[in-house]
């Protein structure tokens, strides 16, 4: 079964790192902003069952560019990133899980507050996490812990989401 | 053959077309090693996303020959990371071109990343300028309690020093009241500089804009250098060239401040022979209002190799320096800091064991001729034969010993409570010329009895009395905090006999304590004023139970009286409660009592 994951976030939070982590299971300090779409393949198996995560990295939302939803067509789930040292790109991110469920209805979805080994330097406090109520994940790709649990996770609750669907249909 | 030939050269420049057909995708051109083998859908996962928005587009093109998609990148058939992107072209065919891109996607990956990291840059300075504000707020609440923490018993120390002055003293004594009270200037002057400079460093200090007049303010700090001058004898001069203009616009106090640090520096390292202060238009700059000044002494002087470090935070031209003549060696850093704001420079020429010049100029505006000078001007500290009523608040009992001490000989009532909420009480049922409150106390602070007392006045309508806040407190925040909560003045201790003097002859009300009557009445006036006074505890009753006909009854009877007695003003009071009574205004009747209470207090005949 092949699942489409699409990461969405403000710029620099560290989405292509987290995918390059699980994916390639490697890390670069070296900031390298993304353009457009990159698309990676991981297979997994979740609970027995193999799924092929489609991941869709999208371009951080800037000043002057807006995340393309369109490039969330088809997709099964979606990666919110937030930087913790960084609060405004947790706003940022709490902006587009609204502009998503608006455009394409509700999915399946993680919070994540990247760079967990700053956790010193953080601006984001758990309170204001805690606030929205979702499913959320710290991870740090440069540290790779809760990398691999948050894209495992998120593929649970998509292998839910389908057999719900798939039982309804029925 | 041409157009095949054409495809193959696409091909060879990074490009494949296909033609979308009933059937599919078919492609047209040369198929290029890094196209994946298999149907473009799967060949070109991105295209889930582009196909129907490009079957939207070639269904219709609405005037429109390409439709681009955005960049995608995927892994090629070695796992390396590939570019690309598409266009769908609309015409007599549908076409579908792909394009791996090279550098038009490094080029716009390298200008996103610039912007990127600029932003990034951009929110780290502002995250660092959040921290250092929160630090220096932090530093300087630190300063503000510690400064608060020294002054509080300097006030004692240095007060009582003072009063002991002023007792019978043999010399010894004397001597060692002097060094003792001498000791406490300089560690005041000490916590000042500190102050002074941690304010700079903060950027909270803002120059005045007021005129002056130049020669008042050098004269003024020449003369105050004076004393000590003569006291090592040494020749003290002053020559204001004849083309310096007199009326300037600036801040005179800081200016002061500048020159007094030169000149007490000088009188400090100078042992022999003289101290001059020259100013004279400044050569090197033609506006007008720009002004050199210079202090030329004969003293030690600076080594050549120490010379331009002067001005710097805590640095004098020597360690030894500091134990032989003391200071912070923050006078020349913060005088350079207020040159700066002043727009002029601050420098030295030293000749060692010749002595030592400074030099510094400043800009100023030249003021109108009618501005009207802003110098405060010393006022006498005598406070006549006023009586004055003082409610004094302090929760320190060394303090208000020592405020009582100052007052003694004044003839001043004090009347002294140790909280805010006493405050209140007193000014409720008392009456009283002048309040001196101290800002922290217990149960209720001054700052909110200053308020409960304002509101006190509001509602009798009555005027304001005057309230001098006297803190601890020297940052230019108290002050702010003080007239915010509607004292008239904000007065910093430790405080002097005569500065408390002075602030309190300047801002108590003139009283007519004493009344000349004709000769012929005065054997009737005791009596007269006995009735009215036996009147007032009438008019309180009368206030009390809203008995309106008796307040206007004997308002009418003062009205009629008090000037035939040559007490105009009883009249004037009479005449208003009359009219208030008839009017039902209570705030004012009270008003009227209150000023009728003060009135019979102040007069002695």
């Amino acid at each position: 079964m092949k699942k489409k994951i699409c990461m969405v976030g403000q710029f620099g939070v560290g989405k292509t790192s987290l995918v390059r982590r699980f994916v390639h299971s490697i890390y670069d300090d070296k900031y390298l902003a993304s353009l457009g779409v990159k698309i990676d393949r991981k297979d997994v198996s979740i609970d027995g069952q193999s799924l092929t995560l489609m991941l869709w990295d999208l371009a951080g939302e800037d000043d002057l560019t807006e995340v393309n939803l369109s490039h969330l067509r088809g997709a099964s789930g979606y990666v919110l990133v937030a930087d913790g040292c960084r609060g405004a790109t947790l706003q940022k991110a709490a902006e587009l899980q609204q502009r998503i469920t608006q455009a394409l209805g509700p999915l399946p979805f993680v919070l994540v507050v990247n760079k967990a080994d700053l956790r010193d330097q953080w601006e984001v406090r758990s309170a204001q996490v805690a606030q929205y109520g979702w499913p959320t994940f710290e991870t740090s790709a440069k540290a790779a812990s809760g990398v691999e649990e948050m894209f495992l996770g998120l593929g649970t609750a998509i292998i839910r989401d389908h057999s719900q669907t798939e039982a309804s249909g029925q | 053959m041409r157009q095949s030939s054409q495809l193959d050269l696409l091909a060879t420049l990074g490009y494949v077309v296909f033609e979308r057909s009933t059937s599919g995708f078919e492609l047209l051109s040369l198929a290029p090693e890094w196209l994946p083998a298999g149907p473009i859908s799967e060949a070109f996962p991105f295209l889930d996303v582009f196909l129907p928005d490009a079957e939207e587009f070639w269904a219709d093109p609405r005037g429109c020959s390409t439709l681009p998609s955005d960049f995608w990148t995927q892994p090629g058939a070695d796992g390396k990371n590939l570019h690309f992107s598409a266009t769908a072209i609309a015409g007599e065919r549908k076409l579908l071109l792909i394009e791996r891109v090279g550098n038009r996607f490094e080029q716009t990956q390298q200008l996103m990343q610039y912007a990127h990291e600029t932003k990034l840059a951009h929110d780290e300075i502002a995250r660092l300028s959040r921290e250092l504000k929160r630090a220096t707020e932090a530093k300087s609440e630190f300063l503000a309690r510690m400064s608060h923490e020294i002054r509080t018993p300097m006030n004692s120390l240095l007060g009582v020093a003072e009063l002991l002055s002023e007792t019978a003293l043999n010399d010894e004594q004397s001597e060692y009241v002097r060094i003792f009270r001498r000791a406490g200037d300089n560690l005041l002057n000490v916590i000042n500089d500190i102050l002074d400079f941690s304010k700079i460093e903060a950027g909270q200090v803002e120059l005045e804009c007021v005129a002056f007049d130049l020669a008042d303010v050098v004269q003024d700090a020449v003369e105050i250098i004076g004393v000590r001058a003569r006291a090592k004898g040494l020749c003290l001069s002053l020559d204001i060239g004849p083309e310096v203009p007199s009326r300037l616009m600036g801040d005179p106090g800081r200016l002061r401040q500048i020159i007094l640090n030169l000149l007490s520096n000088a009188v400090k390292f100078t042992d022999r022979g003289g101290i001059t202060t020259r100013v004279e238009l400044d050569q090197e700059n033609p506006a007008a209002g720009a002004i050199h000044f210079r202090v030329c002494d004969t003293g030690i002087g600076i080594p050549a190799d120490r010379i331009s470090t002067i001005f710097e935070s805590f640095t004098q031209a020597d360690a030894s320096t500091t134990r032989k003549y003391g200071g912070t060696g923050l006078g020349l850093a913060i005088s350079k800091r207020f040159v700066e704001l002043m727009g002029g420079r601050i420098w030295a020429e030293s000749t060692p064991g010749e002595g030592s010049t400074m030099h510094f100029t400043a800009r100023f505006a030249i003021a109108d001729a009618k501005a009207v000078s802003n110098v405060p001007s010393p006022k006498p500290a005598a406070l006549g034969n006023r009586t004055l009523r003082i409610l004094l608040a302090d929760d320190s009992e060394d303090n208000r010993f020592l405020v009582r001490g100052y007052l003694k000989d004044t003839g001043c009532v004090i009347d002294e409570v140790a909280n805010g909420a006493d405050v209140v009480e007193k000014f409720k049922n008392g009456v009283y010329d002048l309040v001196l409150m101290d800002a922290e106390m217990p149960v209720l602070d001054g700052y909110a009895a200053t308020r409960a007392v304002r509101a006190i006045e509001k509602e009798r309508a009555a005027p304001e009395t005057p309230i001098l806040a006297l803190t601890a407190h020297a940052l230019k925040e108290a002050r702010d905090r003080s007239v915010e909560a509607g004292c008239t003045d904000h007065l910093t201790k430790p405080i002097t006999k005569t500065a408390l003097l002075e602030a309190i002859g300047r801002h108590a009300p003139e009283l007519p304590s004493v009344v000349e009557v004709e000769s012929w009445l005065k054997p009737v006036i005791p009596a007269y004023l006995e009735k009215r006074r036996a009147d007032l505890v009438k008019l309180k009753t009368a206030l009390e139970q809203g008995d309106y006909d008796t307040v206007r009854t004997l308002g009418h009877q003062m009205a009629g009286s008090g000037a035939g007695y040559g007490f105009a003003k009883i009249t004037e009071i009479g005449g208003a409660l009359e009219e208030s009574a008839l009017a039902g205004d209570t705030p004012r009747i009270r008003n009227g009592i209150v000023q009728l209470e003060r009135y019979l207090n102040d007069i002695r005949s």
